[in-house]
């Protein structure tokens, strides 16, 4: 029998409905940006920066506000949070390019279902459809490598995994040390171990 | 053509006979090889196959509501895009560059030097009169089904006009029709 395809679950913009993606040339751009912003952050870096740049402006006002001379422009007063947000990801992730490591978040679509994704695997040798494969396997679900235009390759799972991943992932792939796996919980990275 | 389609504009629902049935999975299956491991799953031989005969000489083969392929009078049968978001590989692609997205988005054809400029990207097999897939530069997801006016070698000699007909494209008609009920 010839090898069955696994059908690739895509994950649909939840406020216009198109694969994030195409967002930027949807009907109402504005508005699937919170959305994007929570559920595809990596897809669209500057809307992140932005996000992240009004906090620090709003934060930056605030502390004009609370200043006695608060003589200087807007300007001046918000250039030095800007190139600190740019190095930041929601909540306050620090980007580190190199660092060999698997990053498991759970991503919640629609009202009910999620995916999980995983990201780094091959940082660690792993061939990601290889990976994929056993995932979606052994989990009993749609497992599919999927890429960003932006970013490398991940693995989506289709449904919530993230409970039995870790001990998947260490007992499968012995290279992959369990300090090295993280979890994303409400934009925060936690280690697994 | 879908571009303001609704389900008012389908004059007709019918399960067809098993021999229809038979065909129609025959001509899907020929038309996309890449689909044939697959199509038990996406045609189930027990659910009822549902042909939604629609203005326009269109017809939609739906399976429990959900549209999944359509035609146009005798023509092959083509994805609707979900399903082909789902099954990525199973159409030839042409590529757009990124200046020609939102005019595709808004349901125009698609004009050769979109496919032949720098961010664009023929498959030179591709034959005139031939259902592709319209990807386009710097995105993962296909935004548009089309039909081929010309031969990829001929988008790129004669390089001007119109070189795909643009017959569903993402947040048209189809595309919102999610299930037909
Ligand atoms: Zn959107």
């Amino acid at each position: 029998m010839a090898e069955k395809p696994q059908p690739v679950r895509v994950l649909y913009c939840g406020t216009c409905s198109l694969p994030p993606e195409y967002c930027e040339f949807g009907p109402d751009f504005e508005k699937c940006k919170p959305w994007l912003i929570q559920n595809v952050p990596d897809l669209y870096p500057d809307l992140v920066k932005e996000a992240n740049e009004k906090e620090a402006g709003k934060a930056a006002n605030q502390l004009k506000n609370t200043s006695i001379s608060s003589g200087s422009d807007d300007g001046a007063a918000s250039s030095a949070p800007k190139q600190e947000a740019v190095k930041r990801l929601p909540g306050g992730k620090v980007k580190k390019k190199e660092k060999q490591e698997v990053v498991i978040e759970k991503v919640i679509r629609n009202k009910r279902k999620c995916i999980t994704t995983v990201k780094g695997l091959e940082l660690f040798g792993v061939k990601l459809s290889d990976a994929s494969k056993k995932l979606g396997k052994k989990f009993a679900t749609g497992a599919s490598v999927v890429k960003g235009p932006t970013e490398k390759e991940q693995i989506d799972v289709q449904g919530d995994i993230s409970y039995d991943i870790v001990e998947f992932i260490t007992e499968t792939w012995p290279d992959v040390p369990e300090t090295s796996i993280f979890f994303i919980e409400d934009g925060r990275k936690v280690p697994a171990a | 053509m879908f571009k303001k389609f609704s389900s008012e504009e389908v004059s007709a629902q019918n399960q067809v006979k098993a021999s229809v049935q038979r065909k129609i999975r025959q001509s899907i299956a020929e038309e996309y090889p890449g689909l044939e491991p697959v199509l038990d799953d996406i045609l189930p031989k027990k659910s009822p196959l549902i042909v939604a005969k629609c203005q326009n000489h269109l017809n939609l083969v739906l399976v429990n509501n959900v549209p999944l392929f359509f035609s146009i009078r005798d023509g092959p049968y083509m994805p609707t895009l979900r399903l082909l978001h789902q099954y990525p590989n199973i159409m030839k692609k042409l590529q757009v560059d990124r200046g020609a997205i939102k005019f595709v988005l808004a349901g125009a054809n698609i004009m050769c030097p979109g496919l032949t400029s720098p961010g664009g990207a023929l498959d030179e097999e591709v034959e005139a009169e031939t259902p592709v897939a319209i990807m386009a530069e710097g995105k993962q997801h296909a935004l548009a089904i089309g039909f081929t006016k010309m031969s990829a070698k001929d988008i790129k000699a004669i390089n001007k006009g119109i070189g795909v007909d643009n017959l569903h494209y993402l947040n048209d008609g189809l595309w919102k029709m999610e299930r037909l009920d």
